[in-house]
Parts: structure tokens; C-alpha cells; sequence
């Protein structure tokens, strides 16, 4: 089904216009197929088309009830991940509206928590207690609740099934017992669930100058910088350094995905890319703010690397153990800088943290069009040998020595806390 | 060892705290060293006719210390022991009914009546890591992995129902010839070869000395470990380490399977920095042996561990999810501070 009411080519900013005025169901849908197709493929473009589309979802459904909220959510987000596994912000962004919807409707119960705590430990521990809301135990300390009830994690193996440990998904045992005062005080959760996926969408539009803020601390006088394909992030990130300090950027491009836009952003004719339409469109390029910038295909890192202070990386997702998913030939990149000992920092921010674990790598790299490599025209060869066209690669954490989110600077083994901090463990596998 | 305790003994019987966690292990092959301990105490508690909360502290700590004297490898049941502290303090601590200003009858009652209950949730956390851990076993991919542990053991199974995959299982030939350690005469580890058999998982048995030249067959180690220290690091069965450092050295993920309960308070600097006395290097000249065979069965008892630096796991398996070394302190420090 495509877009059929706007005339811009299918795209992020084609899809924001037609939310406005298409229902739902079409727009779930638009988005689904712009997935598949492809036609959304930055993790930011995708990750605030999922932002808008939750907010419409959110906003048209007529519930106060977090349970039915949430189960609206899972429903829609099952559909937009299936429809595009490896773009996994969108996952990440359904997961943390998720959140957003618990945490709502738990800061509503906490009051009568803390109440009906008392009077529940006598209650006879039924089996199903513990079967149905073992996962809940886990997930209580994440809660911003400052008393010692709080169960720790360690302790679930000894400590009472929770008085109320009631997921909004069973919203009858949520209703406090003989409480109705604080009933009737209950906010409007859907109007805060809102509010939270505008500050989601904010966060989306600030995360570049967020990171850039780190720029300094990273970035030296007369240093060597290499970096990858045409990361608006990383960019950002060198401009706002390139602002004070004098350096030498060497770009490595990367044939045959993203060389264009690479030497785009090296010389500073950024193509009228609707996708990409906002102020990063009409920055300078590096050039202007007098640093040298070298273009090298990424053939050649391994020879130059020797000279390199520091790599600074962007990527298309990262997961909870520390990897990272980026462009083709990340991976070599890194491995170079690791040979050479060189500083690998990877800037990304934290809606592209996925709390996925890789179980499997192979999975999660995706094969794009293969006659980017070998043009069709070509027939006699295409026909005889096997192109391929892997746009991702798959960097292991060991190879990362720093990542630098919109949060601040991390260490690969730190981020396994970044996901429990942004994600409720009930929602990894929504 | 004393005569077999009932799990309820006679109240007019003086509690042997030993006697009973040595009889928790032998009746149940299903219990860990951590639960068994916590059960023994549960049991102790129950037993003595303490009322205050700082006289059940002081009994709780001295039957602790007496617990460790007495057992020749105590990390494992240490975890257990430290968690039930931490856990009763905590509880005292908070306001409720079980708090300071509550009957401290009331607590006693809670574990009494909760005994089993821990122990069936202990079992449950391994059916919730099977549950965590299928997705590393990936179909048509090879498994290697060692020991007896019973984590292991089930989440192998569970893969079993849905994917095929084949199995090399490190047994520990030195267990075979010490007659004594192993009472059905079977190695550590063979009941599980037998049942994955049984499944339809092919498994290839090798020695501890193939592990080098298997190696290069399989796609990814996964092992147990009898405590988890504080680093990340594991304390295992000995060769787990050597599997380990052969794991890294080929670029294989490895990755260790336990429950939270194994996490234990001790940071290892090395092999030998062990809170336990293990005689397995031997120095010895011919006049130190008189006759030959006795002193060698010693080094190779099922009870020696080696320490496994966080370095080379990949991740941790837990209950509660998918941990890379370095989250296991803060699940620590969460519990104690």
C-alpha cells in the first residue's frame, strides 16, 4: 500500500505528512512497507517513524487502561520488527515506549504498594504467583523507589512472590485494596505516555549535539582521526571539535554503498536528500573550517593506520554485550586499529542500544543490492558467479575500546547496564 | 558421617548443621551446594529456640563458620550461606510485619514454611537459563562442554527438543580409575552423555587432553561453574580453566551457565589465590612415597576447582539474563551494600 496521498518519493518526511491525515491502520501498514521496501533505511529516520507512529497509536487509542495500552503497543511493534528484524532501533524504540507505559502505570500503584506491602506476606504462596511474575522480581529494582522493600535481584530466590507483583497486563489485581481515594487521583497515563514519546522524539532530534558535547575531551590538537562512511553523528562530532582545534581527518570511504554519500560529506554538496533534510544538510564541510581531510578507500586503512591517533567510529546499531552492527568494512577498520593499537571510539546514541544479545552473527548482517557491485549490464559475468553485497558488518566489543553516547563516554563491558537502565527486562521479548 | 538426619530430625537431638548439609547434598542429586546450605540453616533456624534477632545473627554466623571448617571446598556453599545473611538482615532491616517492629516468630515461620519453596525456585532458575540460553545453541552447530553441572545439563536438554546439534562432552579420565570418588562407577558427567544419547544428540566423549585438537570442531564452549566470584571469573572443575584459555586462543565464544544464587563474594587474584587448600601440585622425591598409588588420588579428588579469569568469558548465563563478566559485581554489590 503506497503512499498514495503524497506526491515526495516514499520516505521519512513523505510518511511524517501522510500520519497527519491517514488513519491508523494505514499508516501502520505505510510504515511496514517502507520497512520492507527499504524505502526508511537510516536508524534515526527509522527509529522516529516508529516515535510518530506509537504517538498516533497512543493518542487513537481511548483507553486509561496501561494493560490495553501495552498490548496495543506489542501488537503494532511485533508487526513493525517482523517487517524489518534487523533494523533494530525500531525494536528499541516500541521497547522503551513499553517501558514508558509500566513505568506510568507503577508509579500510580506505588503508593498503594507500600501500603497493601503489610498486610500480604501472610497470604499463602501459591505456585502461580511466583510461576506467572517470577520475571516482575527482576525487574523491581529498576524502579525509582528509594525504600529497602525493593527485592533485589539475588534475593528473588528467598524472598516472598511480590505483594503486588501484578504486571499492568492484569490490571484487575491492580486496583488497590480499599483504596479508591487514590483511584480517583490516578492520572491520565496515556496523556504521560505522550509526553514521554515527545521527550523520546526530542531525544532523537538532540542526540548528535548531545555527543558532539564529548567532542573536545576525545579530540586533541594536531591529531590524525580516522573515520568511516558518512555518519552524520560522527560528522557532527569532528565539526564541533573542528570549531576549536586543529586536526587531520582521514576518510575512509566505502565502495560500492556508501561511497557517494561519503564524498558528499567530504565535500560538502550534500545531495537533496529528503530522507535527510534538516540542518545537517546545510553544514560546512570540514574543509571550510580549515581541516585537512584525506579520502582514502578502505583498502588503504591498514596502511595508513600506523599514522592514525585515533579511530572514530559511527554504527547502524549496537548490542548488549558490547558489539556493534555498522557499515561494511567497520570491521576491518577496527581490527587494523586493534593491530595498531590504536583508540577505536564508536559514537552512537543510545536508541540505537539494542538489549538484543548477537546469538547469531550471520543474522544480524544484511545483503544489499548486489549490482552496486557488478552493474547487471555486465550480464555474461553476473551470470556466471555469485555477487554479493553485505551492507552491515559485525564488530565485536573486544575490538571497541570506548563508546560515547548522547550519556556520556562508556566502556563496552558498561553497556549491559546502559540496556538495564533503558529497557524493562518483561519487554526484551515483547 | 553421622547417622542419616531425617529433614526434620528430633528437636531433642543437638542440630548437626554439617550432618545435615552433607545429607541435604546426598538425598537430593538435583540440589547445589549454595541451596543445600541455605536449607540446612533454614533448618537450623527452625531448630533453635533463639528469639532475638541478634542471637539468631551470632548462631547463624558461628554455624556458617563451622559449616566452612568443616567442608573441604567451601566456595560454593559460602554463595548460599552469604545470601541468607544478607537476605535475613535485610528482611529485619525493612519495615513490616517481618521488620524489627514485627514478631520475630513470624519470620521463623515464613522460612519454615518456605523451605521447599526456595529450593523449587532454585530448580525453576535453571529452566528459566535453559530458557535464556537455547538461543546460543544455534542448529547444526557443535557444543563443547564439561563436568557434571546440572545447568548445563538442562539446558542442554531443553535444546535437544528443538534443534539439532551435536555435543562433545569433556570427561575426566582420572575420575574413572579412582574407584572411590564416583559410587556408581560411572565418570562425572556420563548420565547427562547417556540422556542427550537418548534425545538423539550425538555426543562424542574425550578425554581432557583432546580438548586442544577437538576444539577446532565445535562452534562454542558452554560450562558450569560452582561459584561465580566477584571479577566475573569462575570457579569450576578442574580443566575448566584450561578449556577456557584453549577457547580464547581459538576464538571460540565461551560462555558459562549459573545460577545467581552461585554468585559468591571472593575476588581471586589467580589460581592460587583460592580460599581452599588443594594438594594438587605435589612435590615429591622417591623417599616421599612409601607406596605409590595413595598419594595420587588426592590431586585428582572430584573436589578440586581451578579459577577461570573473566578475560575469557564471553557471557554469563543467569536467571537473570544474559551477564557479561563484568555485571556480576554489581548483582554483588547489590546484595551487600
Amino acid at each position: 500500500m503506497p503512499p498514495t496521498s503524497v506526491a515526495l518519493t516514499p520516505g521519512l518526511t513523505s510518511y511524517l505528512k501522510s500520519l497527519k491525515t491517514n488513519p491508523i491502520d494505514t499508516s501502520i501498514d505505510n510504515l511496514i512497507s517502507l520497512l520492507k521496501r527499504r524505502q526508511i533505511r537510516h536508524s534515526r529516520s527509522c527509529a522516529t517513524a516508529t516515535a510518530y507512529l506509537l504517538l498516533r497509536v497512543i493518542s487513537a487509542c481511548r483507553t486509561n487502561d496501561a494493560g490495553k495500552l501495552i498490548e496495543r503497543v506489542q501488537s503494532v511493534g511485533r508487526r513493525l520488527v517482523a517487517a524489518q528484524p534487523r533494523e533494530m532501533v525500531v525494536g528499541n524504540i516500541v521497547r522503551r515506549v513499553l517501558g514508558l507505559i509500566r513505568d506510568e502505570a507503577e508509579d500510580d500503584r506505588d503508593a498503594d504498594f507500600n501500603l497493601s506491602e503489610a498486610g500480604s506476606e501472610s497470604q499463602p504462596q501459591t505456585p502461580r504467583a511466583t510461576d506467572d511474575h517470577s520475571d516482575s522480581l527482576f525487574t523491581r529494582h529498576e524502579r525509582p523507589t528509594v525504600s529497602m522493600s525493593t527485592p533485589i535481584s539475588m534475593f528473588s530466590l528467598l524472598s516472598h512472590p511480590e505483594p503486588e507483583p501484578s504486571l499492568p497486563g492484569t490490571p484487575a489485581s491492580a486496583s488497590p485494596s480499599g483504596r479508591l481515594l487514590g483511584h480517583t487521583q490516578t492520572k491520565d497515563i496515556r496523556a504521560e505516555v505522550i509526553d514521554g514519546i515527545g521527550e523520546i522524539i526530542d531525544e532523537l532530534g538532540q542526540v548528535d549535539d548531545q555527543i558532539a558535547a564529548y567532542a573536545l575531551d576525545h579530540i586533541h590538537s594536531n591529531e590524525i582521526i580516522l573515520t568511516h562512511t558518512s555518519s552524520t553523528t560522527v560528522q557532527r562530532f569532528l565539526l564541533k571539535a573542528a570549531a576549536k582545534r586543529k586536526f587531520t581527518v582521514i576518510h575512509a570511504e566505502s565502495y560500492p554503498n556508501n561511497h557517494e554519500a561519503t564524498h558528499a560529506t567530504v565535500s560538502g554538496n550534500q545531495p537533496a536528500d529528503e530522507e535527510l533534510l534538516s540542518t545537517e544538510s546545510f553544514q560546512k564541510p570540514l574543509t571550510e573550517l580549515g581541516i585537512t581531510v584525506i579520502l582514502i578507500p578502505d583498502s588503504a586503512v591498514f596502511a595508513l593506520m600506523s599514522r592514525v591517533n585515533k579511530v572514530i567510529l559511527g554504527t547502524h546499531s549496537v548490542l548488549a554485550n558490547g558489539g556493534l552492527v555498522a557499515a561494511a568494512g567497520t570491521r576491518v577498520i577496527a581490527r587494523a586499529a586493534k593491530v595498531h593499537q590504536t583508540p577505536v571510539v564508536v559514537v552512537s546514541g543510545v536508541y540505537k542500544l539494542s538489549p538484543v544479545y548477537p546469538f547469531d552473527f550471520d543474522s544480524l548482517i544484511e545483503y544489499g543490492d548486489a549490482s552496486k557491485v557488478i552493474p547487471f549490464e555486465d550480464g555474461d559475468l553476473v551470470d556466471q558467479i555469485d555477487v554479493q553485497n553485505p551492507l552491515y558488518d559485525y564488530v565485536p566489543a573486544e575490538l571497541v575500546d570506548l563508546y560515547i553516547t548522547n550519556l556520556g563516554g562508556h566502556a563496552p563491558s558498561y553497556l549491559y547496564r546502559i540496556v538495564s537502565d533503558h529497557y524493562r527486562r518483561e519487554d526484551i521479548s515483547f | 558421617m553421622a547417622a542419616p538426619t531425617p529433614t526434620a530430625p528430633d528437636v531433642t537431638k543437638p542440630f548437626d548443621i554439617v550432618a545435615t548439609y552433607n545429607e541435604l547434598l546426598r538425598s537430593d542429586p538435583d540440589l547445589t551446594m549454595p541451596i543445600a546450605a541455605i536449607e540446612a540453616l533454614v533448618l537450623l533456624l527452625t531448630h533453635s529456640p533463639s528469639s532475638t534477632i541478634s542471637e539468631t545473627l551470632d548462631l547463624l554466623e558461628k554455624s556458617t563458620t563451622h559449616l566452612k571448617k568443616s567442608i573441604p571446598n567451601p566456595i560454593g556453599l559460602s554463595a548460599g550461606t552469604d545470601l541468607f545473611q544478607r537476605y535475613l538482615i535485610t528482611t529485619l532491616q525493612r519495615p513490616g510485619q517481618l521488620g524489627p517492629a514485627g514478631d520475630f516468630n513470624a519470620i521463623r515461620a515464613h522460612l519454615l514454611s518456605n523451605g521447599r519453596l526456595f529450593i523449587r525456585r532454585a530448580k525453576e532458575s535453571r529452566d528459566k537459563i535453559a530458557a535464556f540460553g537455547r538461543g546460543f545453541i544455534r542448529d547444526g552447530s557443535t557444543v563443547l562442554t564439561n563436568g557434571g553441572s546440572r545447568v548445563v545439563a538442562s539446558l542442554l536438554q531443553k535444546a535437544a527438543d528443538e534443534k539439532r546439534f551435536k555435543v562433545i562432552y569433556v570427561l575426566s579420565p582420572a575420575k574413572a580409575n579412582d574407584g572411590d570418588a564416583s559410587p556408581g562407577g560411572d565418570v562425572e558427567g556420563m548420565e547427562t552423555v547417556r540422556e542427550l544419547r537418548a534425545n538423539g544428540v550425538p555426543v562424542a566423549t574425550i578425554p581432557e587432553s583432546a580438548v586442544a585438537y577437538s576444539l577446532g570442531k565445535a562452534d562454542v564452549v558452554i560450562v558450569g561453574a560452582e561459584g561465580v566470584v566477584e571479577n566475573g571469573g569462575i570457579v569450576s572443575r578442574m580443566g575448566t580453566y584450561q578449556i577456557g584459555l584453549l577457547a580464547k586462543a581459538m576464538g571460540k565464544p565461551f560462555y558459562v551457565v549459573a545460577e545467581s544464587h552461585k554468585f559468591v563474594r571472593i575476588y581471586p587474584l589467580g589460581q592460587y589465590d583460592l580460599p581452599i587448600e588443594q594438594h594438587v601440585i605435589n612435590y615429591q622425591t622417591a623417599e616421599d612415597i612409601p607406596d605409590g598409588s595413595k598419594q595420587q588420588s588426592l590431586a585428582h579428588s572430584s573436589d578440586v576447582v581451578d579459577f577461570t579469569p573473566p578475560h575469557l568469558i564471553s557471557a554469563l548465563i543467569t536467571d537473570s539474563g544474559v551477564l557479561t563478566p563484568s555485571a556480576v559485581s554489581e548483582e554483588l554489590i547489590k546484595i551487600w551494600f
